[in-house]
């Protein structure tokens, strides 16, 4: 059985990476953050995670809702897990509800007689965050929001690389005239104030998810093209490029082959910059009231709320935090990578 | 929305000399900056108003006189009783904001439609007015009346004081000339020139003091439809293709109590009262209109408004909303009684606010699935948890119409067990996420929608809606957008609401006349042949008590079709102010809609300045001791079917 090999080079780079230890906890941190966020069904949720009911188990968690009269209760609609935990409790007949940590979804409203959202932080309402001005736990919203923002931007990223370095390579690589209609292309675009065009297409029609990635990659692609231009003018006159070239390679091979991988620590280093531009992107948008249609769960009503509502300090404190500890994070991360990635790393000006 | 205005009352100087030598220096770089970058309208010095003497027009040919008829019974009405209060005394200077600068002073053509217009059409009186409480006639610019057998002719003698803000008498030459001014071409304004051909015909002068206005055909309530505004005639002369741009930033003469002094674009305009004003002795003008000065400053944001409020910029605020009421309101000032609040019910129309169902939508042709649907609506959930029981129920949409309203109609209630009943009888099932599907239909309906502030309730609404298997997509749009996506009927349901007049208003929502077409008021597609014939026989009834019966039977079939699920209403204001402002007891009329409205000519400027309250106000907030929250309850006018 072969052993996957790493190149040494990339071996060292990695090396490097974790020494530099910010960034590689950032990363670990960031990694967890993805993960939880992914799996955040099964701890944040306000369906339950196991249901003993009548000798039955049941694990509403994913899948098709249950009506309340699977547990005999006299509703049709989907089982308040919160209720049915409270009830089978009183009644003491063996029956059990186990909800997740946090026993809230984005969307339930935990609205209560005689008392008016937002409500503080409460331990023992397991409102770790407090909620927002509708009763929806912050804490839930935040990371089901996170997990948004955060698709979100490896979301646009991919389609912005996916753009940029395949125009960027072709006008570094080919150059002359098609490089220069280009060029000027990218000058014209880069003028249009691309937030208020935003603005305008979604005050008209409201985008969902990939419609927004799209309006905004329509507008993200110039940087990346721009950088990938110049570093291709720079390899394509390498020795190694012509001698390739004088070997017979196509345009393609020479490209995929023998520029782009000595591309990647460009590509790489921008990386992290761009998955943070875009959260901001999209949290500023939904903070404007013109990204994701609401009751989505966003960073940036959540932010919106928090202004509205300065007294709750609890919605604006944890937004901030929360956006404060990724976009640190990503930074973070960013920064080891380009110091990793630095060729110039033992050379030494006296 | 009106808040209160503005501007330092006592600007406060910091004491620390070196954040004054820094804030100096700043002021020093920005002022250059402005000097360099010039052109800039808003950085004008406050200007001097252009005003009444802009434009001395060559005196216009004198119109024919005719004779006045014989037998012609005048009235008047010195007989109703007064609103105002004889405490009130004169004084102070009001402080309000405006969300944005308005874009003109004309009130009519291109931009002329903004929220401020109203500040400037009601320092600009008719002919005769309505008693804010009693709903008769009185006396507004003319002081006796009279109406013909016709029913579409009303005569008006003038009050021979009246006068323009630049002296000249208002003469019936003036109203003569409101026509020829609305008909104009030049004012680029197709819905006043078409108003002013289609509904009134001409205006017959008899001598300077005495007219005549008739309308083009007898209508009901014909006292609403032709007490015309005059136009200064002597301020205009003949108008010109220049007319739009000419008059952007012109104050034109007006016959109320105030008038704009100066203002500065982009920032603040100021109101001052005429010094002798014409009509300040007359029986329902007496004790109004107190404050020597209002000042509207621009503040682009809400928050920010009531931060302004709480500095003592503004001198009131509107706590129409839960949040300012209940929790925004537990500040400093209020707690101590700096500022007071106070909860006014009137008992006004009230706006058609709701869940407007586009019938043309395939899966709203089912009568029992529109029934469904307003029963799957938890509106009283709403009132109750978000709104903090606040707001009541709106049963249909025309209430607060006195005897045009029908009380017995009372809106669908959630009930989770008809939703069930109907949805089945009409053949549907619940699919396996529990919404209701039938083929390969889903009961998953937008909300189209622009008001942030409403979010919190559709939330609320749509996760009630999810409990009757209906799924509802909430659509929030740019308030532009919104409306013309509704105008056009491209809205499965549409979550706004209705403007009012003085009588309800059916042909243009519910006629099938304009069903089925773009850029019409009919958003529901209503096209039933029985309501045409409703809608029809109350716009050409005459006899006031038929048309109440109409309008309460028109109401029922609108409830029975069943496309509009009525949502909240709100009949009260609650407004704060600081503590020297004085209210009359009752603080407003039936018809008040902001307690603190310095210009409206039924119901504004009832309030006053107390300048001892504010120098004690002032002491104790020095010294740091309170008075203790004060919040007024006034439920006088409260619709009786609240109580």
């Amino acid at each position: 059985m072969p052993r996957f090999q790493l190149n040494p080079l990339t071996r060292r780079k990695i090396r490097r990476f974790r020494s530099i230890r910010r960034g590689w906890w950032s990363l670990v941190i960031f990694t967890f953050m993805m993960v939880a966020a992914l799996a955040a069904e099964l701890w944040v949720n306000d369906r339950a995670l196991v249901v003993r009911y009548q000798e039955n188990f049941y694990f509403p968690t994913y899948g098709a809702p249950l009506p309340g009269t699977t547990f005999g209760l006299d509703y049709a609609y989907e089982t308040d897990y919160r209720d049915l935990s409270r009830r089978f409790a009183a009644a003491g007949e063996g029956n059990w509800v186990l909800m997740p940590p946090v026993p809230y979804g984005p969307y339930s409203t935990d609205l209560r007689d005689d008392l008016f959202p937002p409500f503080a932080p409460d331990w023992h309402q397991r409102h770790f965050f407090g909620t927002d001005t509708v009763g929806r736990d912050v804490l839930a919203r935040l990371v089901y929001g996170f997990r948004i923002a955060i698709f979100f931007s490896l979301g646009l990223l991919v389609v912005n690389y996916a753009i940029g370095v395949s125009l960027g390579c072709a006008m570094g690589y080919f150059g002359g005239r098609f490089d220069l209609f280009f060029q000027r292309l990218i000058e014209i675009w880069s003028n249009v104030p691309f937030l208020y065009v935003i603005i305008i297409i979604s005050s008209i029609a409201v985008p969902n998810f990939w419609i927004l990635v799209l309006i905004m990659a329509i507008f993200g692609w110039i940087g990346i093209t721009w950088t990938m231009r110049t570093v291709t003018y720079k390899e394509r006159e390498r020795d190694y490029v012509l001698a390739a070239r004088v070997l017979g390679a196509s345009h393609g091979r020479i490209i995929l082959r023998h520029i782009l991988p000595n591309t990647v620590a460009v590509i790489v280093t921008y990386a992290p910059f761009s998955v943070s531009s875009g959260i901001v992107a999209l949290t500023s948008l939904d903070y404007l009231g013109f990204g994701l249609p609401p009751p989505t769960p966003s960073w940036g009503e959540l932010l919106a709320q928090g202004w509205t509502y300065m007294s709750a300090w609890w919605i604006v404190a944890s937004v901030v935090g929360a956006m404060v500890v990724t976009l640190v994070a990503v930074t973070f991360i960013g920064e080891a990578v380009r110091e990793a990635l630095d060729p110039k790393l033992y050379t030494t000006y006296e | 929305m009106k808040n209160g205005a503005v501007m330092p009352i006592n600007p406060k100087s910091t004491k620390d000399p070196d954040f004054k030598a820094i804030l100096i220096f700043f002021l020093i770089a920005l002022s250059l900056l402005i000097t360099a970058c010039d052109g800039d309208p808003s950085a004008d010095p406050d200007r001097r108003a252009e005003t009444e003497t802009a434009k001395v027009a060559a005196s216009p040919a004198r119109r024919p006189r005719q004779t006045l008829p014989e037998g012609i019974v005048w009235q008047t009405n010195d007989t109703d009783p007064v609103f105002a209060s004889p405490e009130a005394v004169r004084g102070g200077t009001l402080h309000e904001a405006l969300l944005s600068f308005p874009l003109t002073f004309r009130t009519v053509g291109p931009d002329s439609n903004s929220s401020f217009r109203s500040a400037i059409l009601d320092n600009q009186l008719g002919l005769v007015g309505i008693h804010p409480n009693t709903e008769k006639i009185i006396p507004e610019l003319a002081s006796h009346w009279a109406f013909d057998d016709d029913r579409r002719t009303m005569y008006f003698k003038l009050d021979k004081r009246a006068r323009w803000s630049d002296g000249h008498p208002v003469t019936a030459d003036d109203f003569a000339y409101t026509l020829d001014f609305m008909r104009s071409e030049h004012i680029v304004a197709p819905w006043y020139n078409d108003y002013y051909s289609r509904e009134i015909e001409r205006v017959i002068i008899y001598d300077d003091h005495t007219l005549a206005v008739v309308a083009a055909r007898p209508v009901p309530d014909l006292h609403l439809r032709i007490a015309i505004a005059p136009t200064p005639e002597h301020f205009y002369g003949q108008l010109g293709d220049d007319f739009v741009m000419a008059y952007n930033w012109k104050i034109v003469p007006n016959t109320g109590a105030y008038q704009i002094s100066d203002f500065e674009k982009g920032r603040r305009v100021r109101f001052k009262r005429k010094a002798n004003w014409w009509a300040e002795d007359r029986r329902y003008f007496k004790h109004r209109f107190n404050v020597d000065t209002v000042v509207f400053t621009v503040v682009r944001d809400f928050n920010l408004m009531w931060e302004y409020f709480k500095k003592r910029r503004l001198d009131t605020f509107a706590l129409n909303l839960p949040a300012y009421w209940h929790v925004k309101s537990k500040t400093d000032v209020i707690e101590k009684g700096y500022v007071e609040r106070i909860w006014f019910f009137n008992d006004t129309q009230q706006s058609a606010q709701g869940l407007w169902l586009n019938l043309d939508r395939e899966i709203f042709a089912d009568r029992r699935v529109r029934y469904a649907f307003a029963h799957a609506m938890n509106i009283e959930k709403v009132i109750d948890q978000v709104l903090r029981g606040d707001f009541y129920r709106l049963e249909h949409g025309f209430m607060g119409y006195g005897d045009y309203s029908n009380p017995d109609i009372r809106a669908r209630r959630f009930d989770l067990g008809k939703v069930e009943a109907l949805m089945t009888d009409a053949g549907w099932q619940r699919g396996t996420d529990g919404i209701w599907a039938r083929g390969d239909q889903r009961f998953a309906v937008e909300v189209t929608y622009s008001l942030e502030e409403h979010t919190a309730r559709l939330v609320v609404l749509r996760e009630e809606a999810r409990k009757a298997g209906i799924e509802l997509e909430l659509r929030r749009l740019d308030a532009t957008a919104a409306y013309k996506k509704v105008l056009e009927k491209k809205h499965d349901v549409a979550w706004m609401g209705w403007s009012t007049s003085l009588r309800p208003q059916y042909w243009e929502h519910f006629h099938s006349a304009n069903a089925h077409k773009p850029q019409t008021n009919n958003i529901t597609n209503t096209d039933d042949p029985q309501m045409d014939r409703l809608i029809d026989a109350y716009r050409n009834s005459l006899d006031a008590g038929q048309r109440a019966a109409l309008s309460r039977q028109i109401q029922e079939k609108i409830h029975e079709i069943g496309a509009f699920v009525p949502t909240f209403m709100v009949p009260y204001v609650r407004q704060a102010y600081w503590r020297w402002w004085c209210l009359p007891d009752p603080a407003g009329t039936r018809h008040t809609g902001d307690l603190f409205d310095p210009f409206s000519s039924a119901t504004g400027g009832l309030f006053w300045y107390d300048a001892e309250r504010r120098t004690e106000t002032e002491a104790a907030m020095k010294g740091d001791h309170g008075f203790g929250p004060v919040t007024r309850i006034d439920d006088t006018y409260k619709m009786p079917s609240l109580r």
